[in-house]
């Protein structure tokens, strides 16, 4: 009999091996969070290069489900393109991949090319090294411009703003003829007018999804565009130097209130899918959404024209802009990807005018690519907007979601029947303590 | 047999025993079988939770490496100086106090209803389990749905009888006792059968012999069977209680994410702030929430306790 079969463990022994087991996990707690393995703090220096041999997998993470079809279309072209590689679709939803990707990126195990929201997203994964820069690649080129900014930081091109989106709302355009509006209204006045004349045909104006936080924020991007003092309104409004009991925002709320008269009854209780139902069956003649539920509604049996019409506030022949748009997710690549060669070949692909197109027509959305001709009747319809003065959405300036929903939750609040002076103290509460926090 | 001679035979036979458990031989390999369950436990379980607690004295975003030690700094800031916090709370007392009361009450008339094991009552009581089977998102889109104030099945029943329909999710004011009502529908079903096995447990002669003296439906329910439940009553509030602070998927896919103020219960808010990277003050919102469950529970047993005592 060995020695180990003859060792009788005594209580006190147990104890003690129960008692090295519950220290070391004590001492593991421990460990300083973000001590992990696979910590990046410092940036990956220079920029990536194009070179080396394309093969062999890559993941490509992003957040966009909806989107699987499009991109399995394009991965099997691109397989076609480059034999002897593979591309695999990392898919998560929204709130977990801003919840998880950057601990699932930073390891390198998924996302060789991976998506960021514009905002504290695309800051963490700049400021991390997370994003290599990509000024080298010769990709900037192939992207309009002006649709690309939000992809850059401290000079540097670190990812490229895919698909764009117009954060607006969105009209039946056989509605707004039947009451003589052909185009958007370009001031507040005619805006008015324009739902008055809905009103009086017996139609809900707006269908507004309340019960949605985040597509009931939307409005308030073109509420907001050209009412407030400054472009950077809601970074200013986070860092304390603007407040929402200042007279501008009121007087935005006052506007908001007004628009009550006009949604469906009953609107903080509608989710989104309802609303889209009321505009899809010709029940509400505008969704106050944006041009991201176009592909939704015409699948709900919509067969109307569809065009944006932004909340402008704006007096007769004054506004700085005409109306709003949006980068969803922000292309790049991973500095700890093991195939960059592969990656940059995928994202060189996805960059290509053709490509884009097919991508775009198959989400019936825009994408930041130039030169790109959409066969999709809503986006060749909406096409002009690309072209006219727009700001990027405001609401994503906001780094605190709970300042933004606070911010946006005024808008309800007014609309429905609270005072805009209380909806704006009510808002300001808590910025004030967030800010109070932050110190 | 005196006393003290019983006393010493239990005594010996105990030594007995302890002689034959000494005589026989344990294969130390015995003793590695639960080290992987405890490894599990460890890593998954103790690890995460002291973390928890550690991260919740710091200002951690929940991806840098820097971080500093706050203290207590956090916790002040949540029961003094967030109001979003504060507010998680009140809804979720009202949410407690609603489903606590509603659900146990339901399923202990429910059960009591249902007792006799009859063929159509073990098929009523498998049809009201049945939501309980139900995934929590599938609930939340049920409901949603039945809520929602112009397509949703109340509002056209009442509209099509000229009565117009309350707001529901959309009427702040309301909008937590609502939440509250598809929590009863989602869980009463197991309570139910919780308090059926508690009923069936009671002795039918205590029902016999107090029928034999008069007494009504009334005055057997609480003289007998309010007392007699007791174990499965304190297993169904402490059951409830831990859940309707628990409650998350249920509440995220009827309210959508993030939820209104109105619905906003403090595991929803916890998840809020976690998705906002403040991870150390959110683990502080989760020591809290770990404290509160525990006062809850006790306090609500306690509470069980004086009342069936009071009774019986």
């Amino acid at each position: 009999m060995s020695a180990f079969e003859k060792w009788q463990p005594t209580r006190r022994q147990l104890f003690g091996a129960a008692g090295a087991l519950g220290l070391s996990a004590v001492l593991a707690s421990c460990a300083g969070p973000g001590t992990g393995a696979g910590t990046s703090t410092a940036g990956s220096g220079g920029g990536l290069k194009p070179g080396g041999k394309v093969k062999g997998d890559i993941s490509f993470a992003h957040w966009r489900g909806e989107d699987r079809e499009a991109f399995a279309d394009l991965i099997k072209k691109f397989v076609e393109k480059y034999p002897g590689t593979s591309v695999s679709q990392d898919i998560s939803t929204s709130n977990d991949y801003a919840a998880q990707a950057f601990r699932r990126l930073r390891d390198g195990k998924i996302g060789d090319v991976a998506v960021a929201g514009r905002g504290d997203q695309f800051e963490q994964f700049t400021s991390t090294g997370l994003f290599i820069p990509l000024d080298d690649t010769g990709l900037t080129e192939k992207y309009q411009a002006s649709l690309i900014t939000e992809g850059a930081k401290d000079g540097k091109q670190y990812g490229y703003p895919y698909q764009i989106v117009y954060n607006v709302p969105i009209a039946n355009m056989d509605l707004l003829s039947s009451v003589g509006v052909t185009e958007a209204p370009a001031d507040w006045d005619s805006y008015i007018d324009m739902l008055d004349k809905l009103k009086a045909k017996g139609l809900t104006p707006i269908a507004f999804p309340g019960a949605d936080a985040g597509n009931a924020g939307q409005l308030m991007n073109s509420m907001v565009m050209n009412i407030a003092p400054s472009d950077d309104m809601f970074t200013k409004i986070e860092n304390g130097e603007y407040k929402c009991t200042d007279d501008w925002f009121i007087e935005m709320l006052r506007k908001y209130q007004q628009l009550g008269a006009y949604i469906q009854p009953n609107a903080a209780g509608t989710a989104v899918e309802p609303a889209q139902q009321m505009f899809a069956t010709q029940k509400a003649a505008i969704l106050s959404t944006g041009s991201y539920h176009i592909a939704a509604v015409r699948a709900l049996g919509a067969k109307f024209p569809i065009d944006l019409v932004p909340a402008r506030t704006n007096a007769k022949g004054e506004g700085k802009y005409e109306g709003i748009y949006n980068a969803t997710f922000i292309l790049g690549i991973n500095s700890k990807s093991a195939n960059k060669p592969t990656a940059l070949a995928w994202l060189e692909f996805l960059s290509d005018a053709k490509n884009a197109g097919e991508y775009g027509d198959a989400t019936a959305q825009h994408t930041s690519v130039a030169g790109v001709e959409y066969k999709n009747p809503d986006l060749k319809r909406i096409a002009p907007w690309l072209d006219r003065k727009l700001v990027i959405a405001p609401r994503f300036q906001f780094l605190d979601l709970d300042m933004r929903n606070a911010v946006e939750a005024s808008g309800l609040a007014a609309m429905t029947g609270t005072s805009p002076e209380k909806a704006a103290e009510d808002a300001q509460k808590i910025v004030d303590e967030r800010i109070a926090a932050k110190g | 047999m005196t006393t003290t001679e019983l006393i010493v035979t239990a005594t010996a036979k105990k030594r007995r025993v302890g002689v034959r458990r000494a005589g026989r031989r344990t294969a130390p390999a015995l003793y590695l079988f639960p080290v992987p369950a405890l490894i599990i436990y460890v890593a998954f379980f103790i690890i995460p939770t002291l973390q928890t607690f550690q991260y919740s004295i710091t200002n951690w975003d929940g991806y840098s490496a820097a971080f500093d030690y706050v203290g207590l700094k956090n916790f002040g800031r949540a029961l003094t100086g967030d109001t979003l916090f504060t507010n998680a709370l009140t809804n979720n007392m009202k949410f407690m106090g609603v489903v606590v009361v509603g659900q146990t009450a339901v399923a202990l008339t429910m059960a009591v209803l249902l007792m006799k094991n009859t063929k159509t009552n073990v098929f009523l009581r498998a049809l009201y389990f049945f939501p309980t089977i139900l995934s929590s998102v599938s609930v939340g889109f049920i409901w949603k749905f039945v809520y929602d104030p112009n397509y949703g099945v109340i509002n056209s029943i009442l509209g099509s009888v000229g009565v117009q329909g309350p707001g529901f999710l959309g009427d702040a004011t309301t909008a937590i006792y609502w939440l509250a009502v598809t929590q009863i529908w989602f869980h009463a079903g197991m309570m139910i059968v919780i308090f059926v096995a508690g009923l069936q447990a009671i002795p039918a002669e205590l029902y016999e012999a107090a029928e034999v003296d008069g007494a009504g439906p009334w005055k057997r329910f609480t003289s007998i069977t309010w007392p007699l439940i007791a174990p499965a009553m304190s297993i169904v509030v402490a059951y409830t209680t831990i859940q309707s602070f628990k409650a998350f998927d249920v509440v995220l896919s009827i309210s959508g994410n993030p939820p209104s103020r109105a619905l906003d219960i403090l595991s929803t808010r916890i998840y809020s702030t976690f998705a906002n990277s403040q991870f150390g003050y959110a683990a502080a919102e989760s020591v809290l929430f770990i404290i509160f469950i525990l006062v809850a529970v006790f306090v609500l047993r306690r509470f069980l306790r004086l009342i069936q005592r009071g009774e019986s």
